[in-house]
């Protein structure tokens, strides 16, 4: 019997192939992770191209930010450090081994940050007027927002590659869709808040702008960068509630609200809030949603704050919810959403006369960034 | 000064839509920088020429879908 009959097969390139096949067998049963291995290095491939991407974008979104600090700062060359200072800037969440109080500890906190960060946007552009410091400030929080999703996202990409953890890496393989179309999103939200467009989590306090535009109205300020404004309508007080505009401003609701309720005693007999909702996959932009509660977003500070004064005065909380994608909620206003605001009014309006009585009073809190939005 | 074009998907531009003051007729042009809603503006209303226009609305325009809505 000839070599070439080894396997049955009569020639040599077969023969050839016959062995290799056997070899490569051989690596898989003496070298049981090797298939891991092959995916691994696939997922590194894939995760590197995508982290590149995303490095695209944050230096795109740095360099805008930069470019529109320039206009406004004295700082000269050393505004390229100065902003990288704040982009790595931080926030230590309270300890909350004890949760008594954690509410008013993280609100401390939280207030000292932003306080802060808008102070030191402040000395950086001394020429910007009140309303763009605070578009400027939240420019700057969007590239910090972008740069610390691109830290992170390289921070388990080259832990991975460097275990060679490939459930690390699979894990922030499956994450990544998501991860570059919020990175996308924040894109978009730079330009919206380097030229000062609305943007669509603007929506609640575009609504009230509008409920109270053309009004007789006592406005006032009850909380940094919120306002008060008195009207009335069908025979019943509003104190309607929003972030001072067109700077980019979110305000203190829940303060606002607070501070309304302790002024007014027994006289508030609802509390309505509108705000933009994360809508599902597969829903509509700009549906509106009417339920019971405080449809407020962010950390939970005022709607904490709302939900208990509202308890202890036995107020009924009524919410109207402007759905919306999160790339939706941050980018520049959609009409199907500037559209919700005309129609939102109207419920606000059923609502006031079927739970207000005439003579009384109800607080209306449009939340939401103000940039872009006037006061009417 | 970016490479937005070339390296991105197109940022939506939004439109900004003004009232005139005097016959309320409603017209749209292209987002100016410190364009916002509800400010006063000295431009001229195509309709009557008064030069008091209120701006009412800035937001991107959609398109009406033309693929049928899914059915699920």
């Amino acid at each position: 019997m000839s070599l070439l009959q080894f396997g049955g097969q009569q020639d040599l390139a077969s023969l050839i192939a016959t062995v290799m096949w056997l070899l490569f067998m051989m690596i898989f049963f003496f070298y049981p992770t090797f298939s891991q291995r092959i995916q691994l290095s696939y997922i590194l491939r894939d995760l590197e191209k995508k982290l590149n991407r995303l490095k695209l974008i944050r230096d795109d979104v740095r360099g805008r930010t930069l470019y529109s600090l320039r206009d406004f700062s004295e700082a000269g060359e050393r505004l390229d450090a100065e902003l990288d200072r704040l982009l790595n800037s931080f926030m230590i969440y309270p300890e909350s081994m004890d949760p008594y109080g954690i509410v008013y500890k993280l609100e401390h906190i939280v207030t000292t940050w932003e306080d802060s960060f808008e102070e030191a946007v402040r000395e950086l552009c001394p020429k910007a007027d009140g309303d763009r410091a605070k578009t400027l400030t939240n420019l700057v929080e969007v590239a910090r927002g972008v740069d610390y999703i691109y830290r992170t996202v390289r921070h388990y990409y080259l832990l991975g590659k460097k275990t060679a953890n490939i459930y690390l890496v699979l894990q922030l393989q499956m994450l990544m869709p998501q991860i570059m179309e919020i990175a996308d999103a924040y894109r978009q939200a730079s330009h919206a808040f380097a030229h000062g467009q609305p943007i669509g989590d603007g929506v609640g306090v575009l609504a009230v702008a509008k409920l109270v535009k053309d009004l007789e109205k006592k406005t006032y300020e009850i909380a940094k960068d919120t306002v008060v404004q008195e009207v009335s309508l069908d025979g019943r007080r509003l104190l309607v509630l929003r972030a001072v505009g067109p700077g980019g401003a979110v305000g203190k609701p829940g303060e606002g609200v607070r501070k309304l309720m302790e002024a007014e005693g027994e006289k508030v007999k609802a509390i309505i809030t509108i705000d933009a909702g994360l809508k599902l996959e597969g829903e509509e932009t700009g549906k509106i949603v009417e339920g019971v509660g405080v449809a407020v977003g962010g950390i939970g500070i005022d709607k904490y704050k709302i939900e208990e004064i509202a308890k202890k005065r036995n107020v009924p909380l009524y919410a109207f919810v402007i759905y919306e994608s999160i790339a939706e909620a941050i980018t520049p206003m959609r009409e199907s959403i500037a559209k919700a605001a005309d129609k939102v009014l109207e419920k606000v309006k059923a609502i006031i006369r079927e739970k207000v009585g005439e003579g009384e009073t109800a607080i209306v809190a449009g939340i939401g960034n103000s940039i872009g939005i006037g006061m009417t | 000064m970016f490479q937005s074009k070339q390296k991105f998907g197109e940022v939506p531009k939004p439109l900004t839509y003004l009232q005139c003051l005097n016959c309320n007729t409603v017209n749209s042009r292209p987002f100016k920088d410190g364009d916002h809603i509800f400010k006063e503006v000295e431009e001229k209303c195509p309709k009557c020429g008064s030069t008091k226009m209120l701006i009412i609305g800035i937001y991107v325009r959609e398109e009406k879908a033309k693929t049928r809505k899914p059915s699920l």
